[in-house]
């Protein structure tokens, strides 16, 4: 046990239970205490991916009966860092964003349990208990619940609370079942490596149903729409930045210690693509801004499950060198997704804050008002959309190599390896379809409503929490070599036998490139500005075709911007279409509304719940409260084990 | 210090010589046409006439006007750089570079689509639409042939992957990339640069509110991505690697002027298409690559 990291996880613990107490009464010793733990836990991961000893320690304490076991090694720490700097980042911005002014109830509320979900959050990844990893994952699960229901007010939140806590429940009752068989067959709670239970592999589909579910891949993403939309944009952006990765944790954490049934890789890598290109489809039919980010979580927990499912495939198939590749993309875009998915959500709560709308169609031209957020927002969705110099394009590009490399292999997974790589570029082009629709529609142009007239910027607090995201995202572009052995260190513990990887020379190249690419591209960008200032920048109209009197309302729309698309994808989308086509020879009036719904929740999910209750409906018809009918059934039952034993049957 | 100054030298090229296809291409339409045709170097006259002029903005635009076609710019200077040249081989060269120029090509779509944007004009959003709508397609295709070269080389950098030919599905691929080239350049079929009618354009409607110095980035970008298609068509081809390097040089000049009449042949023997069928041609250019995919698997199979 080492005590180097032991140090800070204690002080994070004990400022992380302060930060409970205080949330209710103090709110800036809440803040300062959540700060400090936060950082003391960043402090332990950091040491323990740096090359620091793992940390384990084992009490004689009993939690439900079973010691405290926990245990800090580089993967837990990977995801660790994740947590922390999400976690400080959105406690900043919920000082500002759900204040104590704007909601006086629910922002008290607000801080205890923000406090429990990091708390419990951090306790998921430390636990090295089956049932203690139970307790904190439902923890979490709770709190996160009452962090989505918040604003419990509005109809629209009570409901995406609702399925969300179902869903989440389906979740945890197939945990359950996974870990009561794990401790069943191996005789103890304790977790770890165990490998030798070859009998242990069918344990697989229930951990990927688990957390699959947790991670929101599709079609598992039935709750995460709503509840990421209708949550306070802090808890958004956590919800998405970290809860999802939990659950990568579980099924990376859990591949890597338990032996894999034949083909778990290939359904990994499939319903990763699956969940990609649906993922970006559906968040291209959107039309509310948070709910568009929301699809994008999809899409990308899609990208880093392609990764994870060709490391799979790899470790298979006796562990070539490409599975290590695609892991690290993987891992790498565990924390890229987490860092720009949590600097949009916190962009896009900023333009709730300021215009009180979260439809697209409402909002327009908010740069004037908020060029910070709008600054900080179109980096987020550079990097999202997969583009240089920034991160997404660095993890993208790593799992990108491992695809190349799995085709060169000529294995049996290379035309696994061709079509995925083909789906994660068509994946690319409509991220940033959909991304070229938001920021133009949000930020640019002109405003299509009051609200957004007259919108303002963020105070300090909530831009400087976004600066901090939007600064890692650039870092982690522009100097990916630093980052590097993290992932190496963490890919270690997921497969010992990949031990001791060096840098690629590529990924050097590639820092390079995007420092030269980034410098260049700022110098020229800030020469043409000034050079046309000072060349005479005369201000006019937008040219319409000599028309000279253009409205807001004649801008191209999110829903016409992404029209051409969501039509090649109308099979699955089954947009709703409402229209009252222009008639006669002066129309009076015209209009047209499309909606693109949940389809898996409302064609399927939901139909199938239909005939569950129906079917329950009529058996309880059978029980009514009259004895008569009862005593019939006593009666034909006693008959039918008569009958049963007459006819030979054996008691 | 050699690699400072190679690099100088092929920037001066790439700047250099790129305006010049626009011009051929015209002058092989007037060819056709019967007509005497603008001079070759009109591209440089109007460049040079755009770089003094004013700027005139849209009172809506944000400084991302500007900056969008600089980064732009930059993004295919940088994907350009990227690209071997025949006998002189790359200047930088990793695994991995070919999706590096894929993405900057990207990241100069989208910063042309955020410019069109800013005007809030309807016809600027409708081209940005199509832009990157249609580019999800053609990144497909253009995917599917960098893995066919990938197969057929076994190598997953630039330098490498372009030196011997295409092999047996070549003929395949040269259709595929061809039908990319000209939708990714915004040329008939699939866009029309001469027209002035917004309604009908792609490409030429996003940058109808760009005047001055923002204007010459933009159609000098063009040009650029252009020659960039054009190399990548005709180095995927042909054998540059086991040519001599006067007569590499001499060949990839050869094809690029090929391509470039082609180019101008196509433009004056078809019209556009309309837009219900540009996505089922650019299908069909996926389709191409995919087929130039399989015969590579075939031929290489072990």
């Amino acid at each position: 046990m080492s005590l180097l990291s032991a140090l800070p996880l204690l002080v994070a613990a004990v400022a992380m239970s302060t930060s409970l107490l205080l949330g209710r009464t103090a709110p800036r010793g809440w803040l300062v205490a959540t700060l400090v733990g936060v950082a003391a836990a960043l402090l332990a991961a950091a040491i323990v991916l740096m090359g620091g000893a793992d940390w384990e320690w084992r009490s004689s304490f009993l939690l439900g009966g079973e010691p405290l076991h926990l245990r800090l090694d580089s993967l837990s720490a990977f995801f660790l860092v994740l947590l922390g700097v999400v976690g400080g980042a959105g406690s900043v911005y919920a000082r500002e964003y759900w204040s104590d002014t704007a909601h006086p109830r629910s922002a008290r509320t607000g801080r205890f349990w923000w406090s429990l979900m990091l708390f419990s959050l951090g306790f998921v990844l430390l636990a090295s208990n089956g049932l203690h990893f139970l307790i904190a994952w439902e923890l979490f699960t709770l709190s996160a619940y009452f962090l989505i229901t918040l604003n419990r007010q509005c109809s629209a939140v009570q409901a995406a609370g609702w399925l969300y806590i179902g869903a989440s429940h389906a979740a945890t009752l197939a945990l359950f079942a996974f870990f009561t068989l794990l401790a069943v067959h191996v005789g103890s709670w304790d977790l770890g490596p165990m490998q030798e239970h070859t009998e242990l592999a069918p344990l697989f589909w229930l951990g990927l149903f688990g957390f699959g579910l947790k991670a929101g891949l599709f079609p598992l993403h039935i709750w995460l729409p709503s509840a990421h939309a209708n949550a306070p944009s802090h808890v958004s952006a956590m919800l998405s930045g970290v809860t999802l990765k939990l659950g990568i944790y579980g099924l990376m954490r859990f591949s890597g210690w338990l032996p894999l049934p034949d083909g778990a890789g290939w359904v990994v890598a499939v319903l990763g693509v699956t969940s990609a290109v649906l993922g970006v489809a559906f968040a291209l039919g959107q039309h509310d801004l948070k709910r568009l980010l929301a699809y994008h979580s999809v899409e990308n927990i899609g990208i880093i499950l392609i990764g994870l499912g060709f490391a799979l495939v790899a470790v298979q198939q006796g562990n070539p060198v490409w599975g290590r590749l695609a892991l690290a993309g993987a891992l790498l875009h565990v924390w890229n997704h987490g860092l720009f998915k949590a600097l949009l959500f916190f962009g896009a709560g900023s333009v709730l804050h300021a215009t009180g709308t979260r439809m697209m169609s409402q909002l327009g031209g908010l740069w004037r008002a908020m060029p910070w957020t709008a600054g900080l927002f179109a980096l987020g969705a550079v990097a999202i959309s997969g583009l240089p110099p920034l991160n997404g394009f660095v993890s993208e590009w790593l799992v990108y190599l491992g695809l190349f490399d799995a085709t060169l292999a000529h294995g049996p997974a290379a035309w696994l390896a061709i079509s995925s790589a083909i789906f994660l570029g068509i994946t690319g082009a409509l991220a940033l379809a959909c991304f070229a629709k938001v920021c133009g529609v949000v930020f640019l142009g002109a405003p299509r409503s009051p609200a957004a007239a007259h919108a303002h910027e963020s105070g300090p607090q909530m831009r400087s929490a976004m600066l901090v995201l939007g600064v890692a995202c650039v870092a982690i572009g522009l100097a990916p070599v630093i980052f590097w052995p993290a992932v190496v260190r963490a890919m270690d513990v997921w497969n010992p036998v990949w031990v001791g990887a060096e840098t690629p020379v590529a990924l050097s190249a590639l820092g390079l490139f995007h420092v030269a690419l980034a410098l260049v591209a700022l110098t020229l960008a800030g020469w043409l500005w000034r050079r046309v200032q000072r060349s005479g920048l005369i201000r006019a109209v937008t040219w319409d075709c000599a028309y000279a009197l253009p409205t807001a309302r004649m801008q191209y729309t999110a829903g016409s911007f992404a029209g051409i698309i969501t039509e090649w994808f109308a099979w699955i989308l089954r947009p709703e279409r409402y229209q009252q086509l222009p008639e006669t020879c002066f129309p009076a009036t015209a209009h047209h509304a499309e909606h693109t719904p949940e389809t898996v929740l409302e064609k399927i999910v939901k139909p199938a719940a239909a005939l569950v209750m129906r079917v329950s409906a009529w058996a309880r018809s059978l029980q009514h409260g009259r004895l008569q009918a009862y005593l019939l059934y006593l009666l034909i039952g006693v008959a039918a084990l008569a009958l049963f034993v007459l006819l030979g049957g054996s008691p | 210090m050699i690699v400072m100054r190679d690099l100088m030298l092929r920037l001066v090229l790439w700047l250099l010589l790129a305006p010049l296809l626009p011009g051929i291409i015209n002058k092989v339409k007037a060819w056709v046409a019967g007509r005497r045709g603008p001079p070759v170097l009109q591209l440089y006259y109007d460049l040079a006439k755009l770089w003094r002029k004013g700027v005139v903005m849209s009172n809506l635009a944000s400084p991302g006007f500007i900056i969008g076609p600089a980064v732009a710019w930059v993004a295919l200077i940088g994907a350009a750089l990227l690209m071997p040249l025949g006998p002189a081989g790359s200047v930088v060269s990793f695994r991995g570079d070919v999706l590096l120029l894929i993405y900057l090509l990207a990241l100069a779509r989208f910063c042309t689509a955020w410019a069109a944007m800013e005007t809030g004009s309807a016809f600027e959003g409708m081209g940005a639409a199509r832009e990157v709508s249609y580019a999800v397609l053609t990144e497909a295709a253009i995917i599917a042939a960098v893995l066919s070269l990938i197969v057929h080389t076994g190598s997953v950098s630039l330098s490498t992957m372009l030196a011997p030919s295409a092999g047996a599905g070549a003929a395949l691929l040269v259709a595929g990339l061809f039908t990319v080239l000209l939708a990714e350049n915004c040329r008939v079929p699939f866009d029309d640069p001469n027209t002035h009618l917004e309604l009908t354009m792609i490409h030429e409607v996003m940058v109808l509110d760009h005047s001055g110095p923002p204007l010459a980035a933009i159609l000098h970008g063009a040009s650029i991505k252009l020659l960039l298609f054009s190399i990548l068509l005709v180095q995927a081809v042909l054998p540059m690697g086991d040519l001599s390097p006067l007569a590499a040089a001499g060949a990839l000049a050869v094809g690029v002027l090929l391509v470039t009449v082609g180019v101008g042949l196509v433009e004056s023997l078809l019209a556009r298409f309309a837009f219900r069928r540009v996505p089922l041609l650019l299908t069909t250019a996926f389709l191409l690559c995919v087929f130039a995919l399989l015969v590579a698997w075939k031929g290489d199979a072990p």
